[in-house]
């Protein structure tokens, strides 16, 4: 008894993410409803469901690209979103951008500054928002773009660069931040199958390393092979979740069953 | 005789006058404040008052007072700038600057400290007209009689003014009425319909009245008073007085004066003598030499090449306000707060809806007419750049708001992600990209704004294009305009070229 408390409090000390009750309407139509969720340290957690679910929706939300209308988050246990009055209430700018620094988010479309070489996209936040020692951050970042492979594209501007080395420019950017939780959404959809693959070994290779991530996904095998949990998202709730042999490949909803099904007719 | 001031009307009236005054002044050049290195001079005179000056059927001005005027400019290389005013605002035109001098059959007596005088140069007599047929003789023979005077004229004054002969005051008196009309066809008309029964006025309008009407008319052989012309300028002007006074002493030794006089018919009042005095020093007027006036292409390139200068320094005086100015507004613009927002799109709208031209009349002469804030020669300067950067900056703010809004969603979440603060995401990354997208649109406004810059010549700051045409005028010919045309040329091909220069610096991403 004594033991199983010990082990709760170690996994909460644990705990990077915990979404509560998270609801979000657009122009009056529920688009997320009463979404609780928790992301456990080391956890890689894949979020798939068809188009339209509110996936994006939740990734945005807890990015604060979104604000949410009601619900609780909090960002390695510490709060950051409180519910008041059935009201989402947000914190100080200050806390905000301490929470902030505790994820990073890889866009579909990659979103580069343009007006930035692949150097200055990675390095730039890190000393200006960071306020880390300049040296030191282009170092990192150096060895950073090494290890995705675009140690010869350190002065190219991202118009010169093919999506998938856009896209790894956009993963090293937010490595170099040092993110406790790293959302993808959809990193692959925008590339030909053939540049996925790469994304896709980068993201394994990261998740090898025990890093943190929520990915929104639409490649199953990919999912069932790195995620230790999946969740499955349909008309803004979250129908199921658990280790991909159950949601992905035994699924016991319906709803899950059908999504998957039209998958693989694709 | 009293001037006929009142104060408070004519504030009234001028209040009341300040669009179709501004609108007036939009067709005429204004001058500097007068002094004697005026290139422009500007004439003040009631465009009703004959033989001095008038509206002629072609519709130009003519008149006596004109071709002196136009002879006096001549001989000075200025350009003679005709300006016809409402006679109840000449003291307002006057002291504004927006008129060199009040030249107009303008009588001195009575109004000798409220202006600075040339001496006199035309003796004229208040006169009574009537009906050939009439009854009337003698001045007795007007009591309960109706008579007519212009208002505000001499004629008035010398029955009601303040310093009217008590037997003048007391012939006024006897009349059945005294109407005042605003002008002498007004006068005539009452008189020929026999709604009045004569007419008092200056001798000379007189004798061309009765001149120019046939004989229908007569003029009584006894005078209601006698009086003198002079050319009133801005009280403590004496610099501009004594070259106009010098030039007119010229022209009265060479004949010239006198010439124009026979051709108005005026050759009998003129009393313009070299040995009279000035009215405020017992100073004696100074013949000048003679002076040749031969156009040379050099001066005339160093006179372009000044206001040339003149257009470059509004032209970077106005950038160098406008575009920071415009960001500012562009802020306000985008702003979520409505009141905010609005206003600055009241703004917005007012200075792309309405004429530059008009703006720039406003800034300079809306203190002066709307607050009665006397203002310096320097604020014309100011008033010119003020104009300009406001009303470009509204032209700018919209042009940022695009630039601003085409630069992706995606740039500001990604910014938001990385944990850049609001300040930081639009310094290093929304203003770079906007710069870039506005960069067409802003060479265009920028080229546009060197064609503009002439239109400071409506608040007369000597830019390249008054200059121009003021050389034109004043050599008869449309060369100094040609040389200007490619000066603009020449400046806007600069412009174009650094502008495309500072594009090609832009082009290393997108
Ligand atoms: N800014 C917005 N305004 C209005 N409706 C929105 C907005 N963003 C998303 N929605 C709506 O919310 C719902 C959920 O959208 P969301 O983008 O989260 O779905 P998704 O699961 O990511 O779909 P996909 O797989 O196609 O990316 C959709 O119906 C969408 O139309
Ligand atoms: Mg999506």
């Amino acid at each position: 008894m004594a033991e199983l408390e010990k082990s709760k409090n170690e996994a909460s000390s644990e705990r990077l993410l915990e979404i509560n009750n998270l609801s979000k309407s657009f122009d009056g139509r529920k688009v997320l409803e009463d979404i609780s969720l928790t992301v456990e340290k080391g956890e890689v957690i894949s979020i798939i469901g068809p188009s339209g679910s509110g996936k994006t929706t939740l990734l945005r939300c807890a990015t604060f690209l979104e604000t949410m209308d009601d619900g609780e988050l909090s960002y390695c246990g510490k709060k950051v979103v409180t519910s008041r009055n059935g009201k989402a209430v947000y914190p100080s700018k200050a806390e905000m951008k301490e929470a902030k620094s505790k994820f990073s988010l890889v866009f579909q479309n990659f979103n580069l500054f343009p007006h930035f070489n692949v150097l200055k996209n990675v390095s730039d936040a890190a000393v200006s928002v960071m306020k880390r020692n300049k040296e030191e951050v282009l170092e990192e970042s150096r060895q950073i773009l090494k290890k995705v492979g675009l140690e010869e594209k350190l002065k190219a501007y991202p118009c010169e660069l093919s999506g998938g080395q856009q896209q790894r420019v956009a993963i090293a950017r937010a490595l170099v931040m040092n993110p406790e939780i790293l959302y993808f959404d959809e990193p692959t959809s925008a590339l030909d199958p053939e540049i996925t693959a790469g994304i896709l070994r980068i993201m394994k290779e990261l998740a090898e390393e025990k890093m943190t991530m929520v990915i929104v996904t639409h490649e199953i095998d990919f999912a069932r092979a790195v995620s230790d949990r999946v969740i499955f998202m349909d008309g803004g709730y979250i129908i199921e979740q658990g280790a991909p042999k159950d949601v992905i490949d035994n699924p016991s909803n319906e709803r899950t069953k059908t999504f998957l099904r039209k998958l693989s007719s694709l | 005789m009293s001037n006929y001031s009142k104060t408070g009307l004519k504030r009234f009236i001028g209040t009341m006058l300040i669009l179709s005054l501004l609108m007036g002044m939009m067709i005429s050049l204004m001058p500097l404040e007068a002094s004697a290195e005026v290139k422009t001079f500007t004439v003040g005179f009631d465009a009703e008052f004959p033989p001095y000056g008038y509206r002629a059927e072609n519709g130009e001005y003519v008149g006596f007072d004109l071709d002196l005027a136009q002879e006096v400019c001549k001989r000075n290389g200025w350009t003679l700038n005709k300006k016809p005013i409402n006679w109840d605002s000449k003291d307002m035109e006057l002291e504004s600057g927006a008129i060199d001098c009040i030249w107009n059959g303008f009588t001195i007596d009575g109004r000798e400290d409220k202006y600075t005088w040339s001496t006199p140069y035309i003796d004229n007599s208040q006169v009574v007209i009537v009906k050939k047929e009439s009854a009337i003789n003698k001045l007795n023979d007007l009591k309960g009689k109706n008579v007519v005077v212009q208002a505000d004229s001499s004629a008035l004054a010398a029955f009601k003014g303040e310093d009217a002969t008590d037997e003048n005051k007391a012939l006024a008196g006897s009349f059945a009425s005294l109407q005042q009309v605003q002008d002498y066809n007004t006068a005539f008309l009452n008189l020929e319909s026999g709604m009045a029964d004569a007419v008092c006025m200056d001798i000379g309008v007189a004798n061309y009245q009765i001149q120019s009407r046939g004989d229908a008319f007569r003029m009584l052989d006894e005078k209601v008073s006698s009086e003198k012309y002079g050319i009133g300028f801005k009280l403590g002007n004496k610099e501009l007085r004594n070259k106009v006074q010098e030039t007119l002493l010229a022209m009265k030794a060479d004949g010239t004066f006198d010439t124009i006089a026979e051709k108005w018919g005026l050759e009998t009042s003129v009393c313009l003598d070299p040995d009279d005095k000035y009215i405020d020093k017992d100073e004696t007027p100074v013949l000048p030499g003679q002076s040749g006036n031969g156009i040379d292409w050099g001066a005339m390139l160093a006179q372009l090449g000044e206001g040339m200068g003149r257009s470059i320094l509004i032209f970077v005086l106005t950038l160098l306000f406008s575009m920071p100015l415009g960001l500012l507004v562009a802020f306000v613009r985008m702003s979520r707060f409505k009141p905010l927002q609005w206003i600055a799109r009241i703004y917005i709208s007012i200075m792309r809806g309405t004429p530059l031209m008009l703006q720039l009349l406003v800034v300079c002469f809306g203190p002066y007419y709307l607050f009665h804030i006397t203002l310096t020669e320097n604020y014309r300067f100011i008033a010119l750049i003020i104009g300009f950067s406001v009303n470009y900056a509204a032209y700018f703010a919209e042009i940022y708001r695009a630039g601003i809004q085409a630069v992706p969603v995606g740039q500001r979440e990604a910014a938001s992600i990385l944990g850049y603060s609001g300040g930081q995401t639009f310094r290093k990354i929304i203003f770079p990209q906007m710069v870039k997208n506005v960069l067409p649109p802003v060479t265009n406004e920028i080229i546009t704004l060197v064609k503009d810059t002439s239109l400071a010549y409506v608040l007369t700051y000597l830019e390249l294009f008054s200059m121009a045409k003021q050389l034109s005028a004043a050599a008869t010919s449309l060369v100094p305009l040609f040389v200007a045309g490619l000066f603009y040329y020449i400046f806007n091909f600069i412009v174009a070229f650094v502008m495309e220069l500072i594009e090609k610096k832009f082009n290393y991403y997108k």
